[in-house]
């Protein structure tokens, strides 16, 4: 029981679960499984070693199941549920970058085979003039795109539209020290922070 | 503790029903609660069968005996390790061992890759779910490991197979199960690519890997049973192209198919239909395997349908699930279509072809001799065997063609090889092929097939070392570096490419290990004590038979010791082992000699205790143990080339010189030290040529589980067997009377039906089984061509788009800079 009432307060934030540095369910199932099999040990005295060890193991298995039906549940029972974190567009781009490794890479094979002496000298020039001239015809259009940077700052303000500055909520107003949220006084200056409603 | 495993079963399957419903629905409304509660789930069918195992585990080595698979697979006499690893020792308790195995693997792969392909990932869970799903049905309904004794517990069990308590065949299931479990991975991920229409290579990425893990574990898999028969069942070879061992090589097949085709998409982005196809296949075939194994169709071909309610739903799962990858496959195919172009038919793209159209070959040629008799008597109804000289008469030409195509791919320019660099880099291969070909047929080894597969080898091994040699030197020269640290760079910055090249040694070795199994003496003896007989170099006494006890077997043992030119140079003990409660079964125990030319390997199937004497069969095998060499070589080229791109593979780099030189000094070993067995008479009992002709054409009839495929020769049950001595006892008769071999063949049909020829006759229906295969190989070159005909129509407009557009200076330097960096 405590171990959900835990979770949800570590859930109530925007992170996703796995991010928390607070590792108390886990824990407490790793301490079940081993109080459980000290139990087990004591009471099944008598019987062969092996036996013994299995019943521990069973137990500690029975502490795993513990851990992932909690880890199957967490991700239900939080409150704030961070919908529609899907990775959306930007597909044209990664598979330009992706041709553009791939033609660079072919690039590369081709010089390698023809120090190898696998390519005629004829063949390398046209070869690798049709490459080279697919990998900045690649190169350009990458370059026309927007950086990725530029791009998600973009989806970003569309899709958060009327509040874009969540962020200054931490800003200290005199030295501009970025600091937590609720946070009264800033850790750069000692000045109080204004606090928001 | 029998209610608790089963509920954990039913728990698992309804967690799995969880898992695959809420990720899907997580995935299709785009909610991540949803998704990270499906993994979750996923986690959990593994925790739950992790508990499950432990408690079957719990049962047999507290012999809980009132659970029947524990009653039938072990006995309170078998020592703990045999108690912990009947677990997989039966069918009910292998299924559930699948799928604790698929679960971890599962959990494994979505662990790993759950940030980097996170669109993936649902459906990845949701096909694995569905998968294991399809298994815990299985026992629930079916197969329950845990189900009990309603009445009168037994006091002891049955005891497990005692052909089965010998190490290599308590690690082998788990193998083979690891190779087949890991390729469900590959296929989920390709699903999930289908699916969600993601179907770039970033898939392919995920899986590679994956593919190459499960491939190394199903090669080790059956590595691993080769070395088992080859000890234990005492006919002096390792494989029969039996059912199960056909089982464990065909998604190997389609699996080295697709590790080599993977390379042309992502190269140069073509194949993207076949890759996903052959994924699919390889699935498929490892639901086949476990079918085939697990369905009763490997004890005998005869018994197929003995348990009609599993071959149903089998049947069901794999055409459910062949209709819904290959709809998804045409449902996606706008998306699969590539930039396909072919420059020339000699490139490393068309070779690439080639070898997949080989493998594809091989897996549907042994996929089909498999079923064949199946087929046969479904349709005709009259029973026929196809055993181990008809697979050899297809499998020793395509083997051949394999390796030739191995030495020469590598060979081969990406796009295009002129004449010019062909000559340049088969020069140095083809003499080394001739010279070693030369050497061995010089030596009196026959030039098909051995001869040949050594010429190929060495052909390979040149292009090999060529390989290596070159691009060591190129390195050397760019970065100015000895020839060492080129060496060990040049395998660090390329290591699939080069671990894939030392996986082409060890599958040289083991080939050059299947050409000394062409040359295979064997000699079966009747020996009275203190007799000598002289078998190639080696002088064979019989010294005494000697019979004990230890509680759990009787044994019997037979003392014969090995002189060399007069000297004791070992003493060896075959014997044979009774087992308490399968005293009609009892083991053959070999004894070996090992050298790295040849094998002495000695069984003694037949014994006359009150006289002392024994029939002693002895076998001179060259080459096997580069068989085992060859697994072991293939093990660490594997190894290599999973590694993460950052490890620097230095120690690796020295292997493949140390295995050059090693098989150089290996063949030299072999060519001083010829095999030859001359068995000499005195008073020694030895069978006719035509005896033995015959023993090879023939099947051992008797019908038990043992001998099932097996040829009169190589009946791993022998001396117990009364069909054996039955028909060995009509052969010499038969050819008593004077008959030939044809009338003697004759007679044996019109006796046992067509069934009891190792290959079928080429009449009637059987026809079918000389002619699909030809039929099937021409169909898939003809495939070829067409495809690789439109394929390189596209360069010319290619060339021509290409062409137009001028290159900036500032981006061309960018470009130079870009390519250094990559390096």
């Amino acid at each position: 029981m405590s171990s959900e009432t835990s979770t949800e307060s570590q859930f109530s934030g925007d992170f996703p679960p796995q991010r928390s540095d607070s590792l108390q369910p886990w824990q407490l199932f790793t301490l079940a499984g081993l109080i459980g099999a000290t139990i087990t040990v004591f009471l099944s005295r008598g019987q062969s070693p092996a036996a013994v060890i299995l019943l521990s193991l069973t137990v500690f298995a029975a502490a795993a199941v513990g851990i992932a039906a909690l880890r199957m549940v967490m991700p239900l029972t939080s409150k704030a549920r961070p919908d529609s974190t899907q990775v959306l567009g930007g597909r044209t781009r990664a598979v330009l970058e992706r041709d553009k490794a791939l033609v660079l890479r072919s690039i590369k094979e081709l010089e390698f085979d023809r120090a190898m002496g696998k390519v005629s000298e004829k063949d390398f020039t046209e070869m690798s003039g049709r490459l080279r001239a697919r990998a900045s015809r690649l190169m350009r259009q990458l370059d026309a795109g927007a950086g990725y940077r530029e791009q998600i700052e973009r989806e970003i303000e569309k899709r958060l539209g009327k509040a874009p500055v969540v962020e200054v909520a931490g800003l200290c107003s005199s030295c501009g020290t970025k600091n937590d949220a609720d946070a009264r006084f800033c850790k750069g200056c000692g000045k109080a922070m204004e606090t928001r409603s | 503790m029998a209610s608790l495993g089963y509920y954990l079963l039913l728990a698992a399957f309804v967690v799995c029903a969880y898992a695959a419903a809420i990720s899907v629905g997580g995935a299709r409304r785009r909610s991540r609660a949803l998704i990270e509660s499906g993994i979750g789930a996923f986690y959990l069918v593994t925790a739950i069968m992790a508990a499950a195992s432990a408690v079957i585990v719990y049962a047999f080595v507290t012999g809980d005996y009132s659970i029947k698979y524990v009653q039938r697979y072990s006995d309170s006499t078998q020592p703990l390790f045999y108690k912990l690893t009947s677990y997989w020792g039966g069918l009910d308790g292998s299924i559930m061992f699948w799928v604790a195995l698929l679960s971890v693997f599962g959990a494994v792969a979505v662990y790993v890759n759950r940030e980097r392909h996170r669109e993936l990932i649902p459906y990845v869970v949701a096909v694995i779910s569905v998968v294991e799903m399809f298994f815990l049905f299985l026992m629930i309904v079916h197969n329950n490991p845990f189900s009990t004794y309603l009445t009168q517990n037994p006091t002891d069990g049955a005891g497990l197979n005692p052909l089965l308590q010998n190490f290599y065949m308590v690690i082998h299931p788990p193998t083979m199960y690891s190779g087949f479990v890991g390729l469900t991975i590959p296929y989920a991920f390709g699903m999930a690519a289908l699916i969600t229409g993601h179907l770039d290579d970033s898939w392919l990425r995920a899986v590679r890997r994956w593919t190459m893990i499960a491939w190394l574990f199903l090669s080790i898999g059956l590595g691993l049973g080769m070395i088992w028969a080859y000890e234990e069942l005492g006919w002096g070879g390792y494989w029969m192209w039996d059912p199960v061992e056909n089982a464990g090589l065909l998604p190997w097949f389609t699996a080295t198919a697709f590790l080599h085709s993977v390379m042309v998409q992502e190269r140069r982005g073509m194949l993207r239909v076949w890759n996903v196809s052959l994924v699919i296949m390889t699935f498929f075939l490892t639901l086949f395997g476990t079918f085939m194994t697990r369905s009763g169709i490997v004890q005998s071909v005869h018994s197929f349908g003995q348990d009609p309610v599993l071959t149903q739903l089998f049947t069901t799962f794999m055409v459910v699930m062949l209709i819904f990858s290959f709809g998804f496959v045409i449902y996606r195919m706008p998306l699969l279509q590539a930039r396909n172009e072919l420059d020339s038919w000699l490139s490393r793209e068309a070779a690439f072809m080639y070898n997949n159209w080989i493998l594809l070959f091989s897996a549907f040629f042994v996929l089909f001799a498999t079923m064949f008799p199946t087929l046969s008597e479904a349709i005709t109804g009259q029973r026929i065997t196809v055993a181990a000289p008809f697979f050899n008469q297809w499998m020793v030409p395509i083997g051949l063609i394999m390796l030739l195509l191995t030495g020469i791919g590598p060979l081969l320019a990406w796009r295009r090889s002129t004449i010019e660099n062909l000559r340049t880099s088969f020069l140095v291969p083809t003499i080394c092929g001739i010279a070693l070909g030369g050497t061995v047929v010089a030596l009196g080894i026959p030039i098909w097939s051995s001869g040949l597969c050594f010429a190929f080898a060495g052909f390979v091994v040149g292009t090999i070392g060529q390989e290596f040699w070159r691009g060591a030197r190129v390195r050397q020269q760019t970065s100015g570096t000895d020839m060492f640290t080129a060496l060990v760079g040049l395998v660090g910055r390329n290591k699939r490419r080069y671990g894939g090249y030392l996986v082409h040694v060890g599958i040289v070795l083991m080939f050059l290990g299947f050409a000394g199994s062409g040359l295979k003496k064997h000699e079966t003896l009747l020996m009275k004590p203190g007799q000598v007989v002289q078998v190639g170099g080696y002088g064979i006494r019989h010294d005494r038979i000697r019979v004990t006890d230890d509680g759990r077997k009787q044994m019997v043992t037979a003392e014969i010791t090995v002189l060399r030119d007069g000297a004791e140079l070992t003493k060896m003990y075959p014997a044979r082992w009774f087992f308490r409660k399968h005293e009609d079964q009892p083991t053959t125990e070999v004894a070996i000699r090992r050298t790295l030319a040849e094998d002495l390997y000695i069984v003694m199937p037949q014994f006359e205790a009150g006289q002392q004497s024994a029939n002693i069969e002895i076998t001179v095998t060259p080459f096997v143990n580069w068989l085992w060499l060859g697994f072991g070589v293939l093990a660490l080229g594997t190894l290599i080339a999973v590694l993460p791109e950052t490890t620097f593979a230095f120690a690796a780099a020295r292997v493949p010189d140390a295995v050059k030189a090693a098989t150089a000094s290996m063949i030299l070993l072999a060519i001083v030290t010829p095999a030859a067995v001359q068995a000499q008479d005195g008073g020694v009992v030895s069978k006719s040529p035509q005896q033995r002709q015959l023993e090879q054409k023939l099947i051992c009839m008797c019908g038990s589980s043992g001998c099932v495929h097996s040829t009169l020769e190589n009946c791993p049950m022998r001396p117990v067997c009364h069909g054996h001595t039955a028909q060995t006892g009509e052969i010499q008769s038969l050819l008593n009377d004077g008959k030939n071999l044809d009338q003697a063949l004759a007679a044996f049909v019109e006796k046992y039906g067509e069934a009891v020829l190792a290959v079928p006759r080429n009449t009637g229906f059987n026809a079918l089984a000389w002619v699909l295969p030809y039929g099937l190989g021409a169909l898939g070159l003809i495939a070829i061509v067409l495809t690789a005909r439109r394929w390189s129509s596209h360069p010319a407009a290619a060339v021509a788009g290409g062409g137009e557009t001028q290159i900036d200076p500032a981006l061309d330097a960018r470009l130079d800079d870009e390519l250094r960096n990559l390096d």
